[in-house]
């Protein structure tokens, strides 16, 4: 890179720079946060990720992002019938909380916009690292959001859906989670919406010690927004985190997936599904540092892609050298349907303790032949056949999940993507 | 197997970090003062007695390198290298061109006597000791062993001392049969058709940072062509060595295998030890054509520093192979355990239909090393297939990177590709890391890819000092047995000498 | 030949004691069965006598010809003479069968100061035990248990011990998994190894290995004690009546 080269900007580039001129003034926070937010900013200035960036290397998204809408002040949004039966809705409008904190044993919510009033969200809000573009994106645009803070000992009875709808325009939210020791929760991440939008949002979840939670993000943009997510927890000691991703819409989308065990005997598990038609590109980047000893993980994700998608999955394990004893396994496997669908995967180890037992796999395959003669043996005609065979491929990953309710919920999503798109 | 006791034995005698190849020889020197600018390039086309062409072709990498900037992807971390501080051309004074043997200065020749490397071609004749095998039942019993059989004793040598080709052996013979073999510099002057055809065609001078710079003042290295139809009747090497202080070795070298020929080529490589660091950046290009197959194989042993990590070779090589014909196949074995940086992706481009490629690797690191080395493996054509064996041993405080690029374009229908890549860590202060890009472009490819990182698990060593073995010898066992898949592809010769090696770079790491 | 006294053992990771005040003498010529029910440290004994790291002697001592071994790595006791027949023989990849014995003999010759056998006479005590243990040289060229049936890994497990020629034999429940045509191969095999010079511990959880190798005494283990001895009767006594009447007794 020169140095001395003038940074010509892309459209997109410019837009983001003019937005934030526009609206700063607008957006919620103290002193310390519009600190946070001008620092964002600053790092936003340097350009976009190009695929030089080793952590971008299959989002170029100084070259994919071609345009940012602008705010836009009219842009609809309704809540929507929860993914789970009987959860406890949080929507966010276009970007805004919106309604009265629900009452719900045991928790807390409150609107980020207020977080952001006070400072207390100040230091999340700083970038991790250098190639952290979606953390300084949401830090610098950041507008609402949903903190929920779950007490000590609580199970909590009844699913939390975060419910992010965008109406066009564009959308930033923040989705601080605070769970305490020896909690059982599920929490539901919802990312959808009708129009062109562009979303980031950054969800920070906090595992105490003993704790048992389920995290699902469904990702169900239309086939115009573009999508930036990113999720980050760390897991306190003897705690279980399971993630559950699918991605499932959206033109332009990277959900990033980071995560660190720092608290002995814990476990983190992640299973992940990506369902790509149309002309879209979806990357899915996780990376996992095991950062104690005695820790385990396991990542599975499925992809099938269609149309002329474009997939990315980018998974790496971290294990520090004092991390003994690690148990860490990943997995990544993808069915191509297309010929003008593409899929890349990128699953690193980077070890620096010796006594661990790592180790990941990755397949890029078509449908099985002998299935699916079988099935066809069975007098099931090919198209059918392959449905069922394909739907069962990413259907495996779903029921891994013990909670039959959840399972079911997901399969019927899972379903009417195919009937769509299949 | 004789290999592993001899590795044993061969730890035994040696004292930490000493490495056996370490010598400099004192030897009158022709050198070009230190730096690099045009004039350095026309100096050394000039001391090559090159054509106006080959002038040019140099200078336009340098222009062109001069535009670029160091690649800083990999995972190896090292002081700036000042490019004005190198002699870009030493050569052993008196040298013209190639000798007969009788010619080469007696010192040159004890250098490559002390190296284990046979330039004497009555010797060879006369028939060498076959290695390994004591008796002819010890024979019976390595076949048992499932060990490859040794073929032949013959190897012709092309032995390259900085920054020239001293000597190539057996080359009326080889002629005989059609085959070219000799210095690049030499091809320049004799062969230029050739040369010009394909130089450049699989690693073009654009290619990256050290391949331009090589492209720019290449001094030395191998040609081969084999013709058309032709079994190359046995197996060529060149043997690298590095003697002069502050030089650097870029060699350059280029394998043409004409339609249905087949050709298995040695590289094998040594320098001093001391505690500067010296640049190496290498270009090898690989053309086979309709039916040819080239195989490749390389033991790395450049001088890796001392304990505490000072000195070593610095090891920036680009190494590509062009499957340009249908049904060709280029396979890759190397196994490296020299050098204080590797920085080394030998890789196919799988142009032509139902063409092959293969990458088989063992990259051992002690002490201070730094190793990211892996392969690309390129599917284009049809019906395409590839296959990566990466065996990684991490010891000391070294670090270890697989770092592999899969990828198949959109006409490359039905590629295929395996890759398996294990790691194993010993000690606690070392890093293993695996990095694979696997890039799908096409609906009916299929691609495979498992890696593991462990470390050699204390049920096992139990095991297997519970019959009787000590300690260091059952981990030189468990850790042969880890990388029998990629021995196994080496040449009889090379097989022997790389479990040798191995044993060499793992010592003082138990315990 | 081994006299093992007051031994305390634990589990050096977590501390857990295993054998508790574990008193047992098996001279020379002797096929001594260890029995018990599950968890009682049978393989723990086992492991013990080889010198696995992983468990911490506490207290008493193990002495075999009079000579503490606890101070000796694995290596060395395999070379003075002690061998483990393992119940779950590890997979060793990349290291031919053939390899492996030739490595081990000739490792063990040479701690005893011996040349290393010459390749001609190995091969042909090798095609000699292998033949009465029914394993075929092909099977020697394979990977050190790696792909071998159950069967198979005993059996190689019993053609080592042919070989090296060890002067303490432990077998760890040799007859764990093995269906009684090779149960019986195995047990001929070890029979054809007694002899006055050597001692057999043979440790199992029922008494049909006991009838195909007839022991000389029986030691009932419970909670890391002999808890009783006796002849070869305690094990058909224990066959008809199972481990609760002893272990009530203990208790």
């Amino acid at each position: 890179m020169n140095m001395h080269a003038t940074i010509l900007r892309t459209p997109a580039e410019a837009a983001l720079i003019e937005a934030f001129a526009e609206r700063c003034s607008d957006l919620p926070g103290n002193e310390s946060v519009v600190i946070r937010r001008d620092e964002a900013m600053e790092v936003l200035k340097q350009g976009l990720p190009t695929r030089r960036v080793e952590s971008w290397h299959y989002t170029d998204m100084r070259r994919l992002l071609s345009s940012v809408p602008t705010y836009d002040a009219h842009g609809h949004a309704e809540v929507l019938a929860p993914v789970l039966d009987g959860s406890v809705v949080l929507p966010m409008l276009v970007g805004a909380a919106s309604g009265a904190a629900p009452a719900l044993e045991g928790v807390t919510f409150r609107p980020v916009r207020d977080k952001l009033a006070d400072g207390s969200l100040a230091q999340a809000l700083v970038p991790q690292g250098d190639d952290d573009a979606i953390g300084a994106l949401n830090a610098a645009f950041v507008r609402d959001g949903w903190f929920v803070d779950i007490a000590d000992g609580v199970m909590v009875e009844r699913p939390i859906e975060l419910q992010n709808v965008q109406g066009g325009g564009q959308a930033h939210v923040r989705l601080p989670v605070r769970v305490g020791n020896g909690v059982k929760a599920t929490i539901v991440e919802r990312q959808t919406g009708a129009g062109a939008g562009f979303v980031t949002s950054v969800a920070n979840l906090v595992v105490g010690d003993d704790s048992d939670v389920l995290y699902v993000i469904v990702q169900e943009q239309p086939e115009t927004a573009t999508h930036l997510g990113q999720f980050n927890a760390w897991i306190g000691k003897n705690a279980k985190l399971t993630l559950f991703v699918m991605n499932a819409g959206g033109k332009l989308v990277r959900q990033e997936v980071r995560v660190v065990a720092k608290g002995e005997g814990s476990d983190f598990q992640l299973r992940g599904v990506n369902l790509l038609a149309g002309d879209t590109h979806t990357d899915l980047t996780m990376v996992l540092d095991h950062t104690v000893p005695h820790t385990g993980s396991r990542e599975l994700v499925r992809n099938v892609v269609t149309g002329k998608a474009r997939g990315v999955f980018q998974g790496r394990i971290n294990v520090h050298q004092i991390a003994q004893k690690t148990d860490a396994k990943m997995a990544c496997n993808t069915l191509l349907l297309s010929d003008d669908a593409e899929f890349s995967t990128k699953p690193e180890l980077e070890i620096f303790a010796d006594d661990v037992a790592c180790g990941h796999g990755a397949t890029v395959t078509e449908i099985d032949r002998n299935h699916l003669f079988y099935l066809m043996a069975r007098g099931i005609d090919e198209k059918t056949a392959r449905g069922l065979l394909v739907e069962a491929f990413v259907a495996s990953v779903i029921e891994e999940l013990e909670d039959e309710t959840i399972v079911e919920a997901l399969e019927a999503r899972l379903h009417q993507w195919f009937a769509e798109h299949g | 197997m004789p290999a592993v006791q001899e590795t044993i034995e061969q730890v035994r005698r040696i004292d930490v970090d000493q490495y056996k190849y370490g010598f400099e020889t004192v030897i009158e020197v022709d050198k070009a003062p230190k730096g690099l600018s045009e004039d350095t390039i026309r100096l050394i086309s000039a001391k090559k007695d090159e054509p106006e062409w080959m002038l040019e072709w140099r200078l336009q990498a340098y222009r062109r390198w001069l535009t670029l900037e160091e690649p800083t992807w990999a995972r190896v971390e090292y002081p700036k290298i000042d490019f004005q501080d190198i002699h870009y051309y030493a050569a052993p004074k008196n040298h013209a061109g190639p000798k007969s043997l009788d010619e080469v200065d007696p010192e040159l020749l004890r250098v490559y006597e002390k190296l284990g490397i046979p330039l004497k071609e009555q010797e060879i004749l006369a028939g060498v000791k076959k290695p390994g095998h004591e008796t002819e039942a010890d024979g019976v019993l390595s076949d048992l062993a499932n060990d490859n059989v040794y073929k032949s004793g013959r190897v012709a040598v092309d032995a390259v001392f900085d920054s020239v080709s001293v000597v190539t052996t057996f080359k009326d013979e080889l002629a005989k049969a059609g085959v070219i073999f000799c210095s690049i510099s030499e091809a320049i002057r004799e062969h230029p058709e050739l040369v010009r055809k394909y130089l450049g065609s699989v690693v073009p001078i654009t290619d990256n940072f050290y391949a331009t710079l090589n492209s720019a003042v290449f001094t030395d290295g191998s040609f081969v062509f084999v013709p058309k139809g032709v079994r190359c009747p046995m197996e060529l090497s060149t043997y690298f060595r590095i003697n002069e202080k502050d030089t650097g070795q870029f060699e350059r070298t280029l394998i043409i295998a004409e339609e249905g020929s087949y050709v298995s080529y040695l590289e094998g490589c040594t320098a001093p030890q001391r505690d500067e660091n010296q640049l190496h950046a290498a270009v090898v290009e690989l053309i086979a054509l309709d039916d040819a197959e080239i195989k490749y194989s390389t033991v790395q042993n450049w001088y890796p520093g001392d304990a505490q990590g000072k000195g070593g070779i610095y090891n920036f090589v680009t190494k590509r192979g062009d499957c340009r014909g249908d049904r060709s196949k280029i396979s890759w074995t190397q196994v490296e355990t020299g050098s204080a940086i590797t920085w080394k992706y030998p890789s196919c481009i799988l142009r032509g239909d139902d063409s092959r490629g293969e990458f088989y690797s063992i990259a051992v690191s002690n002490g201070y090393q730094q190793v990211d080395s892996g392969t690309k493996m390129i599917h284009l054509g049809k019906n395409t297939s590839s296959r990566i064996i990466s065996k990684g041993i991490a010891a000391g405080f070294s670090q270890n990177t697989y770092r592999g690029q899969v990828s198949a374009h959109r006409k490359a229908t039905n590629a295929r590709n395996f890759t398996n890549c294990d790691s194993l860590l010993i000690g606690n202060n070392c890093g293993a890391h695996t990095v694979p890009y696997m890039e799908a472009k096409n609906a009916t490819a299929q691609f495979e890819h498992e890696a593991t990182t462990s470390k050699i698990s204390e049920d096992q060593k139990f095991y297997v000092m519970q019959r009787g073995i000590p300690e260091e010898e059952a981990v030189a066992l468990i850790v042969n047995g880890f990388v029998k898949d990629v021995i196994q592809e080496l040449p009889m010769e090379f097989a022997v000498e790389a479990q040798k090696l191995i044993g060499i770079s793992l010592e003082g790491s138990v315990g | 030949m081994l006299e093992i006294k007051n031994l305390h053992a634990r589990i050096a990771d977590t501390g857990v004691e295993i054998i508790r005040g574990l008193n047992l003498t098996v001279k020379a010529g002797e096929v001594a069965a260890i029995m018990g029910p599950n968890g009682s440290g049978k393989s723990t004994l086992s492991y013990i006598l080889a010198g696995r790291e992983d468990y911490e002697v506490t207290e008493g001592d193990v002495l075999y010809n009079g000579e503490s071994v606890l101070e000796m790595d694995p290596a060395e006791r395999a070379a003075a003479g002690i061998f483990l027949a393992f119940q779950y023989p590890l997979e060793i990849p990349g290291v031919a069968t053939m390899e492996f014995l030739k490595v081990a003999l000739n490792a063990q010759r040479k701690a005893r100061g011996e040349e290393p056998l010459k390749v001609p006479e190995l091969l042909k005590r090798v095609k000699e035990a292998a033949g009465s243990l029914d394993i075929e040289m092909g099977m020697l060229k394979r990977p050190l248990n790696v792909g071998f049936s159950g069967g198979e890994k005993k059996r190689a497990e019993i053609l080592q011990m042919k070989l090296l020629q060890p002067k303490l034999c432990v077998l760890d429940e040799t007859d764990s998994g093995l269906d009684i045509d090779a149960l019986k191969i195995v047990a001929e095999g070890v029979n054809a190894l007694r002899s006055p010079d050597r001692a057999m511990v043979v440790i199992t959880h029922y008494q049909r290995l006991l009838e195909y190798i007839v022991p000389d005494t029986v030691h009932v283990l419970y909670r890391g004690q002999v808890v009783r001895s006796g002849d070869k009767t305690l094990a058909s006594e224990l066959e008809a009546n199972g481990y609760a009447a002893i272990v009530e007794e203990a208790a």
